[in-house]
């Protein structure tokens, strides 16, 4: 059998699924992004409730801001634009607003840009990227298309919450996957709107979940960094 | 505000202040002044005059979709300067759905000190803004934001059905970016202050943003005088989120939680009223 080469779209979807897989090695499953207080405090006490947390972030809070953020990293990556790259991971990290939220960003960054290394290690990239910069300079740089990453973000974000809650709340295997089908057109929504945003259209409304991942900071026993 | 005849223009706010204190061997002191507009400075004479205190006020009683209003502020070097607001700024229905525009520019010199605590600010329905705050530190300055909205009069009834809210914070230190907040509301507000991961039916919300040298230190403190405050410190930053029913709630926590972290100095007058 002759063997051609792989069509450029069937290694983009490989890679995607590489690295936004839960077994890449960013310790995705250490990181609660809060929910663990959240589900503590009473807030998410179901799997309506979980579907609305997240939902929401997806929406309107912290993973609309990744999405963004990560499609700003892609541009410049795919401009070969370094400064705009910096900036983006500057202004990324100085969105963290509790010392959680910075380290779950921070640490995830620097584990995707290790392991990345695999496919690419720009030397140029000297300085630390939080995770949804890093995400958008490997792909933008590979040619992985925009919305495409921002779709596998955002649900590798969704998933690694429900698997969270699920050992939490907790909540059943087939609640939880009942949870991400109802998720899907919120993802796509994001996504799609991320890949023509800039860094003017970030903001979130989460206040309260940007609270609970601040009070995590103060519960005693817990099984998550973040 | 409706035009007289369908010939009159509408009459906008466009409106700036600038203030910039030094230091001089009897405290902090003005240095520069300029009101244009509806912008106005006040200076009450302040107890401790290591710091100056501004009370800035808009004239217009509010902004409404167009208006543009702007406040440069400059604390020089070994200066003190806090900044409040006279009234709320009201944010009134905007008729086209163009927003108001709000720009604030800080700018803290070497060992100075800048508190900005504008009252909060109340969004009428069907009312849009865009705001955004720079703020430029050298690398010892410390810089204190208070900011709070709230949507509609809870003693009131209001309910602020539909608003366009937008609000980016940009703060540097010697250059590089240390903290940048974005919030945003759009659309069906009230429907999304009912979400448990949004306000939880609460309307009113706060943010506040010590970036000092020593604003870590005073995590332990904060957290035992205000024990379900959601708060957190790290990189030589203090933040805190806070949401309440309304105005009067917020500010039972604002005003001690502010005076906390002003060294236990009372807060400004106008915020006790």
């Amino acid at each position: 059998m002759r063997i051609t080469a792989m069509p450029t779209d069937h290694l983009a979807s490989l890679r995607l699924l590489t690295w936004l897989s839960p077994s890449f090695p960013v310790g995705a499953f250490s990181y609660s992004h809060g929910l663990e207080y959240a589900v503590h405090d009473g807030a998410v006490t179901s799997r309506t409730s979980l579907a609305e947390w997240i939902g929401d972030l997806v929406a309107q809070g912290s993973f609309r801001n990744d999405a963004i953020l990560l499609a700003e990293a892609w541009h410049a990556a795919v401009a070969g634009d370094l400064p705009r790259l910096s900036h983006a991971a500057e202004r990324a990290e100085a969105m963290a607003l509790s010392r959680e939220r910075h380290l779950e960003t921070m640490d995830q960054g620097r584990a995707f840009l290790a392991a990345a290394r695999a496919w690419i290690a720009p030397p140029e990239w000297d300085f630390a990227m939080p995770y949804p910069v890093a995400v958008g300079a490997v792909a933008g740089t590979m040619k992985v298309g925009l919305s495409d990453v921002c779709v596998a973000y955002l649900h590798a974000a969704a998933a690694n919450l429900v698997a969270t809650a699920i050992r939490l709340v907790p909540l059943g295997q087939s609640e939880g996957t009942t949870v991400i089908a109802s998720l899907e057109s919120r993802i796509i929504a994001t996504a799609g709107a991320a890949a023509g945003s800039s860094l003017a259209d970030l903001g979130s409304a989460t206040f309260m979940a940007d609270m609970v991942a601040m009070r995590h900071e103060t519960m005693g026993v817990r099984l998550f960094r973040s | 505000m409706k035009p007289a005849s369908p010939s009159a223009q509408f009459q906008r706010v466009d409106a700036e202040g600038r203030i910039a204190v030094k230091h001089t061997p009897r405290g902090s002191a003005i240095d520069r002044l300029y009101q244009s507009g509806a912008a106005k400075i006040r200076f009450p004479s302040p107890a401790n005059k290591s710091t100056c205190e501004a009370v800035l006020i808009n004239t217009a009683g509010g902004l409404t979709g167009g208006d543009r209003l702007s406040w440069t502020i400059a604390a020089g070097e070994g200066a003190g300067l806090t900044c409040v607001s006279q009234a709320c700024e009201r944010i009134y229905r905007s008729p086209d759905g163009e927003p108001a525009h709000l720009s604030i520019k800080l700018e803290i010199g070497r060992n100075a000190r800048l508190d900005w605590m504008p009252q909060e600010t109340i969004l009428f329905d069907g009312s849009a803004l865009n705001r955004g705050l720079e703020a430029d530190l050298a690398a010892d300055a410390r810089l204190l934001i208070v900011e709070a909205f709230v949507f509609g009069r809870a003693a009131m009834g209001e309910t602020v059905r539909r608003a366009s809210l937008r609000d980016q914070w940009v703060v540097r230190r010697d250059g590089k970016v240390i903290l940048a907040d974005n919030v945003r509301f759009e659309g069906e507000v009230d429907d999304m202050l009912q979400r448990r991961a949004v306000a939880a039916g609460d309307r009113a919300l706060a943010t506040i943003a010590l970036m000092a040298p020593d604003a870590e230190e005073h995590l332990d403190r904060l957290r035992a005088k205000f024990p379900t405050l959601a708060t957190s410190a790290f990189a030589g930053k203090l933040l805190a989120r806070l949401t309440a029913r309304g105005a009067y709630e917020l500010r039972q926590t604002l005003v001690p939680l502010v005076s906390l972290l002003s060294g236990g100095s009372e807060v400004p007058k106008v915020w006790a009223a």
